[in-house]
Formats: structure tokens, C-alpha cells, sequence
């Protein structure tokens, strides 16, 4: 027996929550048919968030999930060149055309979707983001080398926080596009970071726990190290990767969801209107987090 | 005399990568240990660490290279050590990890020619530390009397600074900020 799970017609780091509920109870008794058939748009969020499902399903030695490609060949033929198809390959069994087209860095695609399993992962994605994508933040986005140096580190404590609190392995992608309606036409710069592993709650639960008692729960978990800055290590370094974000976030009007089992907090600036909290969300694997960077203002 | 350690140098010798870049926690500790090394084996009383072909430097590189090496050298007889070639990307994140340990330090930022200093400073140490900037070496009464300061308080803040390896303190009661190669 199969059980398809329906990708949203966009898939984001929001629609994600539909993705998840079409998985049923985890983990699931029966073969996935990821089915994306219908999907028009997918941001660099629902990239990684499609291969999690795949990564935590193979972890899980479960059997190996089926994914359906949109059926727009134009649309296929971008997931091609954002990197998901040569990582989906091997996580899912494809059914659809798949384009010859190989991943590439071009003017939307600052990163690829690219795995990070450790350090030297962490520091080649930063090696791109500085090499390739630095003469489209400044010359697209208009952004100036402050606020570029603020992106390459915000992405480093992403990925860096795979690497240390996951236990497994994730994905990066790093994409421009433009915000139509919510920020009139600016172009924003979005960095998408999504693993497997243990989620937040558990990672932080032998430390925090017991100090929340009966409160500790997905969202409590993603508050305590995102607005407060508590890691579960004891070290007094520890936990700067987040906070330093934030006030990077804070500083250049930019944003951070993260969803994280069943949960999602969002540090949310004056021009969007994500909740900052939303609990009850069907539950996903590991741990999604989102940061966007607004473009300048465009002349009027 | 005074030491000079090159990062971008130290982070060659420490890890096997191609790239400029401060990045991730391992990186930051294997480049702590290498420059921790170099001041153990240097005679010198002074030191500067120049970032000046050191690439992006995330958050938690900044807690392991300068905050972590700022506790682990207190005993060491430094006397003052100093950044030097510090973008300012560099300064964001370096200000951010040295808050979190109370700890302060003297940088020299990229296109600037004037010392400045990083971290948990009290206002009277930044305002201590800009006047000795436009005296030079000098006791602390010159330097109160510029600020319009009690001697006391003047002390006050030129010890402390002292003490935190940012400016020297000499046998004769007088302060300075030391050379900048």
C-alpha cells in the first residue's frame, strides 16, 4: 500500500505545514508517494524540506518514498537547476521527466540545494556565497558589504547549527527573488537550512527541560534558543550563532522562522505578518529555518 | 617589540583549506590553539593579530579566536595585545562574542588610522582611551584634566584598561596606547 502526500501548488516554508499533514502519523506504515504534480513554485524552504522527508524516511530504513515532478516541464527544469533533482535522486525513487539540466549558481541561485554534513561543508558553502554571490547582493539587491558580511555569517551559524545540534546531516540552498506583494517589488535575498535530526526540544530538553516542566514543548524549545540565546552546552560562547543573527535580522529589517516539530517562532519585521508563534502544526522532521534579507528600497 | 601573527597564516597552518575564511567552531579552535602557541614561544610584550587578508569571520570564530584567547593568555606576561586589519564585518562579530564575556579589546579597523576599542567597555574607558588616543604617553592628570575628570576616576579608568591588555602601564605611573606597526 501507498499513501500520497500532497506537495502545495507553492511550496514555502509556511505551505510546509501541508506537506506535513499529508504525511499522516510518523513514522508512516505504509510506502510515500510524495506527489508534486501539481506544484507550480517551490522557494528554496520547500527545497530542503522535501529532501528532510526523504532523509528522515531513509533513516528510518523505511521504504524508499516515490516522488511525482510537477508535471510544467519549465518548473521541473528549475528544481533541476536549483540542485534538488541530483539530491532527490537518491532519496526518492522519480517519477516524471528528469531534465539533463545541471544545478547552477545563476542571478536567483546564489547557493544550489547542497548537503552539510561538517565543517569543510559549512565553510565551501560560505566560500560560494562570498565568491559568487557577492557581485549579485551588491549589484540586485543593493546591498552593501556590511549587510553581505552580516548574510555570509547568519548562513555559517545555520549550517553550523546542523552540524552541531542535529546529529544528522541537512541541506542549504540560497536563492534571490522578488517579494510582489508584502515588500512591493523588492528583490530579497533568502537563506533556507533544513536537517533530519533531533529537532530543538531534544536537543536542548536535558538542559531546559526540567526547568520548564509540563511547559516545555516544540515552541518553548525554539524560544529558548532563539530569543533568549540558550545552546545545551554550558559554555558561555555558546549560542552566539543565533543571537548574533537576530540582531543582524534586527538591524537590516530582515526576518527568521523557524519551525521545528510541531511548532514554528518567527521574529517577524514590520513588513510581514507571519505569526510569531504557531503551535499545533502537524509534526515534521528535524528542524526548518528560514532568513530573509530585503533588497534596498527602490527609488521612486 | 612587538609580536605580529598573522590570521589569515595561522589559519593555514592550523586547517588544510584552500579558503580565507574564519568560519565554523572547529576552524576558530584549531586557529586559537596555532596563535596560542605563538605567544607561549614569543618573548615579546606586545602583540598584534592582523585580520587584514582574513575573509568573512562568523560568530562563533570570533568567540573562539579572540574571546576564548583573551581568557586562555591572562597568564601570559603580554602586555598588551592588539587587532589590527579589522573589517568590519570582522568588528560586528567580534563585539558580539567579547559583550558576553565582560571582555574588551583594542582593534585598528580597516581604513581607519585611529585605535578603537572593541567589546564591554565602560564609557569612561572609551572616553580614557580617546584622550590618551590625542596625548600620548602621559600620567593620568593630563589626561583628567582633559577630560574634566577627578584624577581618581581618571586612574580608575587607565588601570582598567591597563589591566584588560589594552593600553600600557609603565613603572612611572604613565599610560600610553603603544606602537602601531
Amino acid at each position: 500500500m501507498t499513501r500520497v502526500v500532497p506537495v502545495p501548488q507553492h511550496l514555502n516554508h509556511l505551505s510546509v505545514d501541508q506537506l506535513a499533514a499529508g504525511i499522516g502519523p510518523w513514522p508512516p506504515a505504509q510506502r510515500l508517494l510524495v506527489d508534486a504534480h501539481a506544484t507550480e513554485w517551490s522557494s528554496p524552504a520547500g527545497f530542503v524540506a522535501l529532501l528532510t522527508l526523504g532523509q528522515a524516511l531513509a533513516e528510518l530504513a523505511a521504504p524508499k518514498p516515490e516522488l511525482t515532478l510537477p508535471a510544467k516541464a519549465n518548473v521541473t527544469s528549475y528544481w533541476a537547476k536549483a540542485g534538488l533533482l541530483r539530491h532527490a535522486e537518491e532519496l526518492f525513487d522519480l517519477h516524471g521527466r528528469v531534465p539533463k539540466r545541471a544545478a547552477a549558481e545563476t542571478s536567483d541561485v546564489l547557493v544550489p540545494v547542497t548537503i552539510i554534513r561538517n565543517a569543510a561543508d559549512v565553510t565551501e558553502v560560505v566560500n560560494r556565497i562570498t565568491v559568487h554571490a557577492t557581485r549579485i547582493l551588491t549589484e540586485e539587491l543593493e546591498l552593501d558589504a556590511k549587510v553581505i558580511g552580516g548574510f555570509g555569517q547568519s548562513l555559517s551559524e545555520m549550517c553550523q547549527n546542523i552540524v552541531e545540534h542535529a546529529g544528522t546531516a541537512g541541506w542549504v540552498a540560497v536563492h534571490v527573488y522578488v517579494y510582489r506583494k508584502r515588500l512591493s517589488g523588492r528583490k530579497v535575498g533568502v537563506i533556507a537550512v533544513s536537517d533530519a535530526g533531533i529537532g530543538f526540544r531534544r536537543s536542548l530538553e536535558a538542559t531546559q527541560g526540567k526547568r520548564l516542566g509540563d511547559r516545555w514543548n516544540d515552541a518553548q524549545a525554539i524560544e529558548t534558543a532563539l530569543i533568549h540565546g540558550i545552546s545545551r552546552f554550558r559554555d558561555p560562547g555558546r549560542g552566539q550563532g543565533l543571537t548574533g543573527t537576530k540582531r543582524y535580522l534586527a538591524r537590516w529589517e530582515g526576518k527568521i522562522s523557524i519551525r521545528s516539530g510541531t511548532a514554528r517562532v518567527a521574529l517577524v519585521p514590520a513588513w510581514d505578518d507571519e505569526a510569531p508563534r504557531t503551535e499545533g502544526l502537524p509534526w515534521f522532521p528535524g528542524s526548518q529555518v528560514t532568513i530573509v534579507i530585503p533588497g534596498k528600497e527602490p527609488a521612486t | 617589540m612587538s609580536a605580529i601573527i598573522r590570521i589569515d597564516v595561522a589559519l593555514r597552518e592550523a586547517v588544510a583549506t584552500p579558503y580565507p575564511h574564519l568560519v565554523t567552531r572547529p576552524t576558530g579552535v584549531a586557529v586559537r590553539h596555532r596563535v596560542l602557541a605563538v605567544l607561549r614561544d614569543s618573548s615579546d610584550d606586545d602583540a598584534q593579530l592582523d585580520f587584514s587578508q582574513v575573509g568573512l569571520m562568523d560568530f562563533s570564530c570570533a568567540d573562539e579566536v579572540i574571546a576564548k584567547l583573551l581568557v586562555e593568555i591572562l597568564d601570559l606576561p603580554l602586555q598588551r595585545l592588539m587587532l589590527r586589519g579589522v573589517h568590519e564585518n570582522h568588528a560586528d562579530a567580534i563585539e558580539h562574542a567579547l559583550v558576553r564575556y565582560d571582555l574588551v579589546v583594542v582593534a585598528l579597523l580597516m581604513e581607519s588610522a585611529e585605535l578603537s576599542l572593541l567589546g564591554a567597555a565602560p564609557e569612561d574607558w572609551r572616553a580614557a582611551f580617546r584622550a590618551l588616543t590625542r596625548i600620548g604617553r602621559a600620567p593620568a592628570p593630563p589626561v583628567a584634566n582633559a577630560l574634566s575628570w577627578t584624577v581618581p576616576r581618571t586612574v580608575s579608568a587607565l588601570e582598567g584598561l591597563a589591566r584588560r591588555r589594552c593600553v600600557l602601564a609603565y613603572p612611572d605611573a604613565t599610560f600610553e596606547l603603544g606602537a602601531v606597526a
